[in-house]
């Protein structure tokens, strides 16, 4: 066949197609969010915490261990710890930042792990129904009453066990990842409902119907229809789970699963709790990573509720 | 008061304290509704008069898009956020209802006049009995007592022909048809002079369809009511309606009495929406076919809006919009009509039209 | 009948009902809805039959298990004397799904709107791996101008929301044709559609039929419309085809009791007179429940004719001449016939030949 020679255009016309259609969902998109004053301040702030967490020496230098103290026990903000010490001598303004980092990578890989677990086993049970989807949801059910903390306290000897208590994974402390799996562990169960619900609702509209008219086996039909309409709850969700991710992993570096060697926010002010800075009265040991962990979870559901808004499949419909 | 209209007499509820007992029930003069998008204003309804007198039936129909339901949604200002009337006047009684705030507006909704919508059925709150609801309003609305709600309720129930003990019922017990009904006694429980039906019948079954119409068209007997029923089914209008006004993209096009209109229509695009009816009674096998499809209303044309799909259209139609002329009681805009003619309809040009007759299989 | 491309024969379509989750466990059913039950059925090459029938009537099953797309309980559907009521899986059922397609009701809901046009009419040629891209590409923009959307370039890089309610059932039809069907079950393919589109959409169908040799399987509540469209006409009532015959036929001359009441309320704009509204059966109560089919005839309990025998057994379906048949017993052949009928003179449309 000669059509190989004309099927090259073709394909190139195909693509510039589709980039211009991308092109302009995208331009779309960003319209519509940035007329949103909210989102527009969720996502400045998420900036800002961003650039800090992804590099936190360049603004306050390498991270301070309990090894190395700059200045004296406790002191109040002055010209060169402008967020006080710890009761180690430890600069806070460099545990703060770099606790962003900690704190916000632990939040990002929980996220990935809930989300990732969450839209796979409620597409799946939603999709495809039946048995699969009752053993799935009964499964969901089991993971959804798992109180945070009593499994975080169990699952903490095993994992550590397990992978030994020097491991590491991608630069990221045992102590840590068990954090991380009991946030995803813990987590998942919410999206995966929440993802099976909008697959049911979407799985009864006549253009799954129609795929299957046209042959299309399951697979081609969840790929094809069911997860391009799921796509922006995902993306509305991860948000939402990633608030929450910071939330969790703050409380539970509270109450003492954190590493010391790497200080997220919680386990700040964890350290603040032990040393008993509230009775002393340093408030710059609280305040700073109290006042992140806010503004961050803020920003979230800041920035969530607008993409929730934007992308919501009935708002899309309407348009 | 002794000049009263007979139907007026029969009313138990008291007259809103405004109303003028000789005015006409009902006279919209050149309303006006408009749409506020992000891509413009959409002239949903663009000028439209009309009257309704005590115990008549008028039918407004036209496509999707042309403003009926805008209409009735004006006439109880139950719009959404983004519409608003921005000219002309709703007399009730005398009493002209546009510049009536939210709160002045609610002695006459429900009151006077009252609401069916299509699918209705469906907006019954399914965990309360069926009475209990179709009371509710009479407790709130007349402020009567809850025994008194309640009889009221049971009665309003057999007028639509539900059974005293169905009333008991939760809303999913009954079938689609018997909840139309319901929302049918609803719409009477404040014993409201006009009710208005958008697509009251378009989803329930052919059948059931024809039972809640025979309700409709007794009830309007029986009570004097005044009914507005706006729909796309123009068999629904021949059905119940005295009159009928036939709306395109927000004006009138034909208004006059049914069987006139639909007997002898004279503005084109009426004759081409009865063409285009399916009709088992009639002696055609074929459906007309109307070209293009409705004006955008953010931009419509000017001079006559139909003038684009318009089989007779000549110049003056996309230059000039026709003035309204009444032939035998028929009110018609169109540039084929002046008022110097006899009015005798222009009949449509060979059809364009498909069906059985076209279609044969070779 | 070798002219018969599409044949159901005996179709029965039970959906069992369910309680809780313990029954779903004990695979226990409180009753089944009998939502077909007992269809036989011949699709003619190059005609359109519409199957008429009330909401729960079966009719949309029906289409739905010729498309298959839910699973019969009983009964054989044979395409072009070949077997098929056992074929399930995408691989078994790809050379069937190439040439029966399906229209559905709402443009709205077919189309998935994160798909462009295009990809909505490519899309059952990725499936079924059919061409070479470029070969693909002209056939999406033959389906589309086939359909009425030309040029089809400025139609195809667009999502469903920019496109109106006609457009987007033109959309749906080119999705059928760019497989090349030969049949196409059409679910109520113009009731959520304003008049004036509806009827350019149905010439659409017909010059399609006439161009490419379609069959249609035209579903629609809407005797009117079945009147102006179909060469055959089937009643269908609580799961059963209670009538069937050439058009003309069936809407002048109706023979079952259950036609004779659809054909009397059958919308028209016509104000009617007193007379004519004397004589309309308005049939009490509504369509029963599929669940509790009464015995002997099932639409007996609604029936103005019923008598003794109806309440016995269930009347087949008698032929009454002219590729006509009605399941009644006042049909039954030998008995004086009750009449009910119009003059019918001014139909210029010939009854298509019954293939007895």
């Amino acid at each position: 066949m000669s059509a190989a020679l004309p099927a090259a255009p073709v394909e190139t016309r195909l693509r510039a197609e589709r980039w211009r259609l991308r092109v302009q969902a995208t331009r779309a998109f960003a319209r519509r969010y940035l007329r949103r004053g909210d989102g527009l301040v969720g996502l400045v702030i998420l900036v800002v915490f961003a650039v800090l967490a992804i590099a936190p020496q360049l603004f306050v230098g390498p991270l301070q261990t309990a090894t190395t103290a700059t200045g004296s026990s406790l002191e109040g903000p002055t010209s060169v710890h402008l967020f006080g010490t710890d009761e180690l001598g430890r600069d806070l303004l460099n545990l703060t930042i770099h606790g962003a980092r900690i704190s916000m990578a632990i939040g990002f890989l929980a996220t990935v792990i809930t989300i990732v677990v969450g839209a796979i086993i409620g597409i799946a049970a939603g999709f495809l129904g039946g048995w699969i989807d009752n053993v799935l949801m009964r499964l969901t059910d089991f993971f959804l009453v798992l109180p945070t903390f009593v499994l975080a306290l169990i699952l903490a000897p095993v994992i550590l066990d397990v992978i030994g208590v020097e491991a590491e994974l991608f630069g990221i402390r045992a102590t840590l990842l068990v954090i991380i799996v009991v946030i995803g562990v813990t987590s998942w169960a919410t999206t995966a409902r929440i993802i099976r619900s909008q697959t049911l609702s979407i799985r009864e509209r006549m253009f799954v119907d129609r795929a299957r008219v046209i042959g299309g086996g399951s697979a081609h039909i969840m790929r094809r229809h069911i997860f391009p309409n799921v796509i922006n709850l995902i993306v509305a969700n991860t948000v939402l789970t990633f608030a929450g991710a910071v939330f969790t992993e703050t409380t539970l570096s509270f109450i003492g699963l954190g590493d010391p060697f790497q200080p997220s926010w919680g386990q700040v002010l964890n350290a603040a709790q032990s040393s008993g800075a509230p009775g002393l009265g340093a408030w710059w040991y609280i305040a700073p990573p109290a006042a992140c962990v806010v503004l961050v979870i803020l920003a979230f559901t800041l920035v969530g509720n607008a993409l929730d808004d934007i992308l919501n499949p009935k708002a899309v419909g309407r348009r | 008061m002794t000049d009263l209209p007979a139907v007026l007499r029969r009313r138990e509820a008291p007259l809103p304290k405004l109303a003028d007992p000789n005015a006409r029930l009902l006279v919209v003069e050149d309303l006006k509704t408009h749409f506020s998008l992000e891509s413009g204003t959409v002239r949903a309804v663009d000028g439209i008069s009309f009257t309704l007198d005590y115990g008549e039936a008028l039918g407004i129909a036209g496509e999707s898009g042309c403003g009926k339901t805008t209409t009735a949604l004006s006439l109880v200002q139950i719009l959404p956020s983004n519409a608003r009337i921005v000219e002309g006047s709703i007399k009730l009684m005398g009493i002209d209802l546009v510049p009536k705030s939210e709160n002045a507006m609610r002695r006459y909704r429900w009151r006077e006049i009252s609401i069916v919508f299509q699918g209705a059925m469906n907006a019954l709150n399914p965990v309360r009995r069926v009475r209990d609801q179709i009371a509710e309003p009479i407790e709130q609305r007349l402020g009567a007592s809850q025994a008194t709600a309640r009889k009221r309720a049971d009665e309003l129930l057999e007028l639509v022909g539900i059974p005293r003990q169905r009333g008991q019922a939760y809303p999913h017990e009954l079938s689609g048809g018997m909840r139309q009904r319901a929302m049918i006694a609803m719409a009477l429980a404040c014993d409201p002079a006009i009710v208005i039906g958008d697509e009251p019948t378009t989803a329930l079954d052919v059948m059931v369809q024809d039972q809640i119409l025979e309700l409709l068209e007794s009830l309007r007997k029986k009570l004097g009511l005044s009914l507005i029923l706006i729909t796309h089914d123009l068999s629904v209008i021949a059905e119940t309606c005295d009159r009928v006004l036939i709306m395109y993209a927000g004006r009138v096009a034909e208004e006059g009495p049914v069987g006139e209109v639909f007997h002898r229509p004279r503005h084109p695009y009426t004759q081409k929406l009865l063409a285009a009816f399916p009709n088992i009674h009639a002696d055609r096998r074929t459906l007309d076919v109307i070209p293009g499809s409705p004006p955008d209303l953010r931009n419509p044309p000017p001079g006559c809006r139909f003038a684009p799909r318009c089989f007779a259209a000549m110049t003056i139609c996309t230059e000039v919009v026709p003035v309204e002329t009444t032939f035998d009681g028929v009110r018609v805009a169109c540039h084929l009509y002046n008022a110097a003619d006899d009015g005798a309809p222009v009949t449509i040009a060979p059809p364009n039209a498909i069906g059985a007759t076209t279609t044969e299989v070779a | 009948m070798p002219d018969d491309l599409l044949r159901l024969e005996g179709l029965k379509v039970h959906f069992p009902i369910r309680g809780g989750f313990v029954d779903g466990l004990l695979r226990r059913t409180r009753g089944v809805i009998r939502a077909v039950d007992g269809v036989d059925l011949a699709l003619r090459r190059g005609e359109v039959l519409a199957l008429v029938g009330e909401s729960g009537s079966g009719k949309t099953t029906t289409g739905r298990v010729v498309v298959k797309l839910t699973r019969q309980t009983a009964g054989t559907i044979t395409f072009e004397g070949r077997d098929v009521s056992g074929l399930w899986g995408v691989r078994a059922l790809r050379d069937y799904r190439r040439r029966v397609q399906l229209i559905f009701q709402d443009p709205y809901e077919t189309l998935n709107p994160k798909q462009t046009i295009h990809d909505f009419v490519v899309e059952p040629l990725e499936v079924n791996r059919i061409g070479t891209t470029a070969e693909r590409e002209r056939k999406v923009t033959e389906a589309l101008e086939a359909a009425g959307l030309r040029p089809a370039s400025d139609f195809a890089f667009r999502f469903p929301h920019e496109l109106s309610g006609g457009q987007r059932q033109r959309v749906v039809i080119a999705g059928a044709l760019v497989m090349d069907p030969d049949v196409i079950v059409a679910d109520e393919p113009v009731s959520m559609l304003d008049v004036s589109i509806r009827t350019e959409l149905l010439r659409l169908m017909l010059d399609l039929r006439r161009e490419r040799g379609l069959t249609y399987l035209f579903i629609t509540h809407d005797l009117s419309l079945a009147w102006v469209i179909a060469d055959r006409i089937a009643v269908m009532y609580l799961g059963k085809i209670m009538e069937i015959g050439p058009a003309e036929q069936v809407i002048r001359s109706p023979r079952n009791p259950y036609t004779q009441a659809l054909v009397s309320v059958a919308p028209s704009p016509d104000p009617p007179t007193a007379g004519e509204r004397a004589r309309r059966t308005i049939l009490e109560g509504e369509t029963p429940d599929a669940a509790q089919i009464p015995t002997g005839c099932r639409f007996r309990p609604r029936c103005p004719k019923a008598f003794e025998r109806c309440a016995l057994e269930e009347p087949p379906l008698f032929d009454v001449g002219g590729g006509q048949a009605a399941a009644c017993w006042l049909a039954e052949p030998g008995r004086a016939l009750p009449v009910m009928s119009l003059p019918s003179d001014s139909l210029t449309a010939q009854p298509i030949e019954g293939g007895a």
